[in-house]
């Protein structure tokens, strides 16, 4: 198939190591062209019309969306601090969690193999099913999180009905899915370190604390920062836990940027609205890693 | 379950916390650890599982009583919404599995492979588009796959999976072929082998293992997707994940039901950690 295509004298003028290259990225080039770079200009077309799903004028409206996006108290007000809240508490957890399991699984004993299947599982769990079962245990009259609370005494609480205990509720569910992937990762990290600074340490008497803060936490930077950056882009687009868990209630408190666009498209069916909060996001979203990405670069190179 | 058995502790001089423990209290200590951390992490499968084996009138007070049946996996068996949609996303599952790889292995190997102007743009430009959130693109995807025809079917889920993981799985990929070293390639083409043969019988084959992981993840990954089989599908092509997520918000709150979906749903899962836990951790490692 594509061999004919190398084979050919010219094909606009590249040589053949070139075409090879082309050849090699034409299939994911097209996937990527179709259906990632289209949809999206078609998003941005749209973000600039008023473009109701039930009556397509689409009508040229110029910035009026981008307007009320970015005056909509709601979006400025909950939706980004929710949003860059949810982001940082979600990594920090997961990242403090994950190192500490990392640092204890680091170490041979028995029945490892189980502890690492366990803490497998979640990565294997549709974030769907999680959250579902989330909301289930937290379910304000028949969760067992109540009964339990019940138990020792305490008062039920309605937890998905309050803005800061279903937040908490949406954070456990995404600490609970994502901490073992930092885990296995930082682990991997870990066991791939020198020996030689840890036997220096150990014959200078340092302490553990001493070992981990000055030579494990420092060699370990550059995994953290890869961790970092690709858990806090995903973390920024999260929908289906917060869909499932509160839909982004109760009354859109707890809406993050990608259920606000959603909610703008498809619930109030004003596609042109929920397009341009998209390219809003995108652009943050962007914009935010490559800035952290900078940061975190500039702290690697620091501890080196 | 686990008993635990520490090395013996290095030696240290500075007495710390732990030393000060009753011999042996240290190790009760990380095996306390160990439990409670397996308890949190499976909890909440197991918490599903017993959930789905309670009968509908008794599922409201899981923790109380002991009937337990199987009635609720009959039941939602013979649902043929449910039968339907686990056979879609089956079929989905796989036809995306291998259409990624395909597309990406070629990508990647490109990336690791080749210098200069074009991997330099292939790859900021998956760099980028690797960060733009999912809600703006998958919003017009429905607009997009409505143009073409095919929202609502197979090719309208399966084409956008595809692009999901162009992005990702290059970068990886390419990490996967920057740890294979390429002077078998060049041996190959100095004794007459084309570019093509020395990716397709030199590169490849030393890729296997790191390909059988992605293949695993990729597969979950769009098994257990939610958000673009959303949008992009409606009745004709029921995906499990969403007819899950509608036991609990549309018809009711049939918990019992909602639990042995995703029971079976985790069939897969379950299977995948437990046997394929190598190639499942060597994948993870971006």
């Amino acid at each position: 198939m594509a061999t004919t295509h190398a084979a050919r004298r010219s094909f606009l003028g590249l040589d053949e190591k070139k075409r090879f290259m082309l050849a090699l990225i034409a299939p994911a080039v097209f996937a990527l062209v179709f259906f990632q770079i289209v949809p999206i200009i078609t998003g941005a077309n749209a973000s600039f019309r008023d473009w109701a799903l039930h009556d397509p004028k689409r009508t040229w409206v110029g910035l009026k969306n981008y307007l009320y996006v970015l005056s909509d108290p709601e979006f400025l007000l909950v939706v980004l601090p929710n949003t860059f809240g949810f982001m940082a508490a979600s990594v920090g957890c997961s990242l403090g969690l994950g190192l500490a399991l990392a640092l204890l699984l680091n170490r041979k004993f028995r029945g490892r193999w189980l502890v690492q299947t366990v803490i497998l599982l979640p990565l294997m769990v549709a974030p769907v099913i999680a959250a579902i079962m989330i909301r289930w245990m937290f379910n304000d009259q028949f969760g067992i999180v109540n009964v339990v609370l019940d138990l020792f005494g305490f008062a039920p609480v309605a937890w998905l009905t309050q803005r800061w205990t279903a937040f908490l509720a949406i954070l456990l569910t995404d600490v609970w899915l994502w901490t073992p992937w930092f885990t296995l990762l930082l682990l991997a990290g870990l066991q791939s370190l020198p020996p030689e600074p840890f036997e220096a340490a150990q014959i200078d008497a340092a302490t553990p604390w001493r070992v981990f803060r000055h030579i494990t936490l420092p060699m370990l930077r550059p995994v953290m920062v890869v961790c970092i950056v690709i858990r806090s882009i995903d973390a920024f687009r999260t929908f289906d836990i917060v869909w499932t868990i509160s839909g982004g209630g109760p009354a859109r408190a707890t809406e993050v940027f990608s259920i606000y666009a959603y909610v703008e498209a498809f619930q109030f069916l004003n596609f042109g609205r929920g397009s341009a909060a998209a390219v809003i996001g995108a652009f943050i979203i962007v914009f935010f890693a490559m800035g952290l990405y900078r940061i975190l670069n500039r702290w690697v190179e620091v501890s080196k | 379950m686990t008993t635990a058995s520490l090395p013996a502790p290095a030696p240290r001089r500075a007495p710390g916390f732990f030393e000060a423990l009753a011999p042996g209290g240290r190790r009760m200590l990380f095996l306390l650890a160990m439990v409670a951390v397996c308890l949190l992490f499976a909890f909440p499968v197991l918490w599903l599982g017993l959930t789905s084996l309670r009968p509908g009138y008794a599922v409201f007070y899981v923790h109380r009583g002991t009937d337990f049946t199987l009635e609720n996996f009959h039941e939602v068996l013979g649902q043929p919404v449910v039968l339907k949609a686990m056979w879609n996303s089956f079929v989905i599952s796989t036809l995306a599995t291998i259409l990624s790889l395909g597309v990406t292995v070629t990508s990647g190997y490109m990336l690791s492979r080749f210098r200069g102007p074009i991997p330099n743009t292939w790859f900021s430009l998956i760099y980028v588009f690797r960060c733009v959130p999912y809600v703006s693109w998958v919003l017009p995807l429905y607009f997009v796959t409505r143009a073409l025809g095919i929202f609502d079917t197979y090719w309208g889920l399966l084409l956008p999976h595809v692009a999901v993981h162009v992005c990702f799985f290059s970068w990886i990929m390419k990490g996967f072929f920057d740890g294979i070293d390429p002077s078998m390639e060049y041996a190959a083409m100095i004794d007459g082998c084309s570019r093509w043969g020395a990716f397709w019988r030199v590169a490849m084959p030393a890729a296997i293992p790191g390909l059988t992981a992605l293949a695993i993840l990729c597969w979950l990954y769009t098994w257990n997707e939610f958000l673009f089989a959303l949008i992009l599908t409606a009745h004709e092509t029921p995906i499990l994940t969403v007819v899950m997520a509608q036991f609990v918000h549309e018809l009711g709150m049939e918990w019992h039901l909602m639990s042995a979906t995703a029971v079976l749903s985790l069939g897969p899962a379950l299977l995948v950690t437990v046997f394929g836990q190598k190639y499942v951790i060597r994948g993870l490692k971006v």
